[in-house]
């Protein structure tokens, strides 16, 4: 868009900082994935189709691992919003990840109740047993460590989620035992009882 | 109207039902910050600096959420507010760059007045700040093709996200991420792309976002004059403030620095577009035409004075002017079209003084059906005319009846006068509530009213329609063509047509009166230099058949003369001379041969706009808040530390401190 050719675009031109979403492979959703949309999507007036940015954007992180760009794009237009909206959502909530994540993601919630009892203690502990800092993912894929802002499950304090499940009141010397069970016995090995997304359980 | 009283810092006061407290504050002249409320984008209670106390309430409340209701007692000046806004103003600062001395917004920055008024004396902040991209200018970041992004001086008051999503349609800004690291932001840092972006720059109290075309080009204490103006660059009429910058008149550069939106809630609202915004340089280019150009014996232009040029164009007019015909751009004012229009009268008049001639039958006949005679000076932009022209889009020749007219000779369907636009639909989001019609002319209606375009004002415009005079170029039947385009290069629409013609020399003689050198006037055999928008007063119809006056802001480039100064010599060439003296002349008599025409009512009695004095730069200032002083300037001192503390008269039993032993 130019208005006048003597105009001065050419001024100093720095990059943002920000780190921009993986741009990832062209994306769908699959036709189950897409059949469940149309369905969460019946929930809400016509007229206020973007309330179902949530569900989609989880259905959309299940099917590829991780949102990236194109998923953003690709839920805007289910939606009829802009991909600034969505990236709005994904970007403020933890549990979207914009970038690919282990098997197991870990996330130890720092928020005040946890923090009182020693979560920065069980981020140590994990830090020390799995070789990884928040944010990062193991080698081999299996773990990612975040540190997440409040759980919802202050009165069992430190809780730790491990993908959708809670782990309760995880002392500092319990998590190396965690890491353990989940390498043993996958998912089953979580004490929760809250399950976020209930889709997602056979 | 529905009414309630309320109260506020002791003073009754009676507003409109559904109002809220701080509008109810501005409109009296009561003095409550606010960055995330803006008349133009509504409510959004995300800053927080409008708190005020209000009784029985539990808490302090924001006063832009909060609606008037009777017997409410509001106070801004309490204590407990004043602490409690002061604290609301440190966590604001605490991020925000302390760079205003390089900031351009600096000088007009609410953020900068506000905090002087209402913010504590000094920060307590002693850690690093925050940044996102760099620090100071070098954190500017690219925001699309019109726009600069600093982030850190952003305060998340979301009023540009507001925008796009409310006014433009499409919400290409957003918050990103949460807490301490939000930050505005495009989806993949595309930036803003938009028909009305500049606008942003407007609605930002901070320098967050300002515009590539004003970026570190002048402060607004250095550029106190601005003159209240109007867009021309399309239909709608845009009311806006042209900013001139202070040098003397030898330096060079242009005087031009940026056009804002002047707030007008039944033309434009708050906004306007970025072509009105960022396209008027080239009012001052280099291919601005200065000087009157004659085309010589061998064929190139070469600058003469204006009595030559008259005198020579006279020569040459005489002997084609029967076949002699006009074409206008709708950039032409009021009072030109109305020239134009004597001027056709007065020929039309002189050649039917000459006698009949041969092949007067078809060509009376024609005269006769548009109307007593009358030369016939409609374009048929509406398509083929079935019946007589009504009598609206007729001319009321004034005085002179005269003998019976008709059209000259090769009269039959080509008119006098023909007028021409560019028709460009711009493309904007389906949602947008500010829309910019698609006819880049400004004075379209202006032409209906005096009977060169068909259809009435309240139609909508469609493309010009000039296939009659081009027909009759390419045929060879025009033996002169005066071309007036006072506007920008192509907003006269296609004239391709005419350089044709003229290279298969079926055009003898071209003449173009306008601003710039353009193709066209590289072809004409005389160029004469006229007015652009800002270098004259003159009166335009928008396309709600609204009458508006676009004022005098920079002087006429070289020997440049304005329009109808142009058009009284070139009727003199013509030897039909018409005697007036000045634009209001010329305005008077059109108030008064047109007394009856919708339109022109009050076209004697428009005012337009004077440079701001100097002193009172701040009133001109602040784009974003200019709306603002129409309730609230007279809360505050024209200059900011004018008020020389010495001069205020001592009230009566205060001894002065320098007396104090």
């Amino acid at each position: 868009m130019t208005f006048h050719p003597k105009m001065a675009y050419d001024a100093t031109f720095h990059k943002s900082a920000r780190t921009l979403e993986d741009e990832g492979p062209p994306f769908v959703y699959t036709p189950e994935n897409r059949a469940r949309f149309e369905e969460i999507v019946k929930r809400y007036p016509p007229d206020r189709r973007r309330s179902a940015v949530l569900p989609a954007l989880y259905l959309a992180q299940d099917q590829a691992g991780y949102i990236t760009a194109n998923a953003i794009r690709y839920v805007a237009g289910l939606l009829s919003i802009t991909p600034a909206d969505v990236e709005d959502v994904v970007s403020f909530y933890t549990m979207f990840h914009t970038k690919p994540v282990g098997t197991f993601v870990v996330q130890v919630c720092r928020t005040l109740s946890c923090a009182l009892n020693g979560a920065e203690r069980v981020t140590e502990s994990l830090t020390a047993k799995l070789g990884i800092k928040p944010g990062e993912t193991d080698r081999s894929g299996t773990f990612t460590l975040v540190e997440v802002e409040c759980l919802g499950a202050c009165d069992r304090a430190p809780v730790v989620m491990v993908n959708d499940a809670w782990h309760e009141r995880l002392t500092p010397e319990d998590a190396p035992r965690l890491v353990d069970d989940l390498r043993a016995r996958g998912e089953a090995a979580v004490s929760g009882c809250h399950h976020v997304i209930e889709q997602r359980k056979p | 109207m529905d009414t309630v009283t309320l109260t506020i810092d002791g003073r009754r006061i009676t507003v409109e039902k559904g109002k809220t407290v701080l509008q109810a504050a501005l409109e009296h002249s009561i003095s409550i910050p606010y960055y995330c409320y803006h008349p133009g984008i509504g409510v959004d209670g995300s800053c927080r600096v409008c708190i005020v106390k209000i009784e029985k309430m539990p808490k302090l409340q924001i006063a832009c959420s909060t609606v008037c209701a009777d017997g409410q007692i509001v106070s801004t000046q309490t204590p407990d507010v004043v602490e409690a806004r002061a604290g609301i103003f440190e966590f604001l600062l605490i991020n925000h760059p302390l760079d205003c001395p390089v900031c351009d917004k600096g000088g007009e920055c609410p953020l900068q007045d506000y905090s002087y008024t209402f913010g504590p004396d000094q920060s307590r902040m002693e850690f690093a700040r925050r940044t996102f991209d760099g620090e100071g200018v070098r954190a500017d970041v690219d925001f699309g093709p019109t726009l600069m992004l600093n982030r850190n001086r952003c305060i998340l008051c979301t009023r540009c996200i507001r925008f796009m999503r409310d006014i433009d349609g499409d919400a290409q800004i957003n918050i990103i991420d949460r807490g301490y690291g939000s930050e505005i932001a495009t989806f993949q840092e595309e930036g803003v792309h938009s028909l009305i972006s500049g606008n942003l720059m407007d609605v930002c109290p901070v320098g967050a976002i300002t515009t590539r075309d004003y970026r570190f080009k002048s402060r607004p204490w250095d550029n106190p004059e601005a003159v209240d103006t109007i867009c021309t660059l399309c239909s709608k009429g845009c009311n806006t403030t042209a900013w001139l910058r202070a040098k003397p008149e030898w330096a060079k550069g242009a005087s031009l620095i940026r056009f804002t939106p002047r707030f007008n809630p039944d033309v434009n609202g708050y906004w306007m577009c970025d072509i009105g915004r960022f396209e008027y340089h080239w009012v001052e280019s280099e291919d601005r035409l200065r000087r009157p150009l004659v085309r010589d014996e061998r064929g190139v232009q070469q600058p003469a004075s204006w009595n030559d040029v008259v005198s020579r164009l006279g020569d040459r007019l005489v002997q084609a002017r029967e076949g002699l015909r006009f074409l206008l751009s709708a950039h032409a004012s009021n009072e030109e079209f109305f020239l134009f229009s004597r001027l056709a009268e007065k020929l039309a008049v002189a050649e039917s003084a000459r006698g009949p001639r041969e092949d007067s039958e078809s060509s009376s006949a024609a005269a006769r059906a548009s109307g007593g005679g009358a030369p016939r000076a409609v374009n048929n932009a509406r398509g083929p005319r079935e019946e007589p022209a009504p009598p609206t889009q007729q001319l009321r020749w004034g005085g002179e009846p005269g003998p019976p007219t008709r059209q000259p000779r090769w009269g039959g369907d080509v008119p006098l006068i023909s007028v021409g636009w560019r028709y460009r639909p711009k493309s904007q989001p389906e949602p947008a509530t500010f829309r910019v019609p698609p006819v880049d002319a400004p004075n379209v209606n202006g032409a209906r009213s005096f009977g060169f375009v068909g259809g009435t004002l309240a139609d909508q415009v469609a493309q010009a329609d000039l296939s009659a005079i081009r027909a009759a170029v390419e045929a060879g039947q025009v033996s002169a063509l005066f071309v007036f385009d006072p506007g920008p290069e192509g907003s006269i629409g296609d004239t391709e047509w005419i350089l044709r013609a003229r290279a298969r020399g079926v055009l003898p003689l071209l003449i173009v009166q306008g601003v710039l050198l353009t193709d066209l006037a590289r072809a004409a055999d005389f160029v004469l230099p006229g007015a652009s928008w800002v270098e004259k007063e003159a009166s335009y119809m928008n396309d709600q058949g609204r009458l508006q006056g676009v004022s005098r802001a920079i002087p006429l480039p070289g020997e440049a003369i304005e329009d109808w100064e142009i058009l009284v010599k070139v009727s003199v060439a013509l030897g039909v001379p018409l005697d007036y003296t000045n634009a209001a002349h010329i305005r008077a008599d059109i108030a008064t041969r047109f007394d009856d025409r919708k339109g022109f009512e009050g076209l004697a009695t428009l005012e337009f706009g004077r440079p701001v004095a100097a002193q009172n730069w701040l009133q001109a200032s602040n784009p974003s808040e200019r709306w603002k002083w129409d309730f609230m300037f007279q809360d505050l001192p024209p200059v900011k530390g004018a008020v020389d503390p010495l001069a205020v008269p001592m009230p009566a039993g205060v001894i002065p401190l320098r007396e104090v032993k």
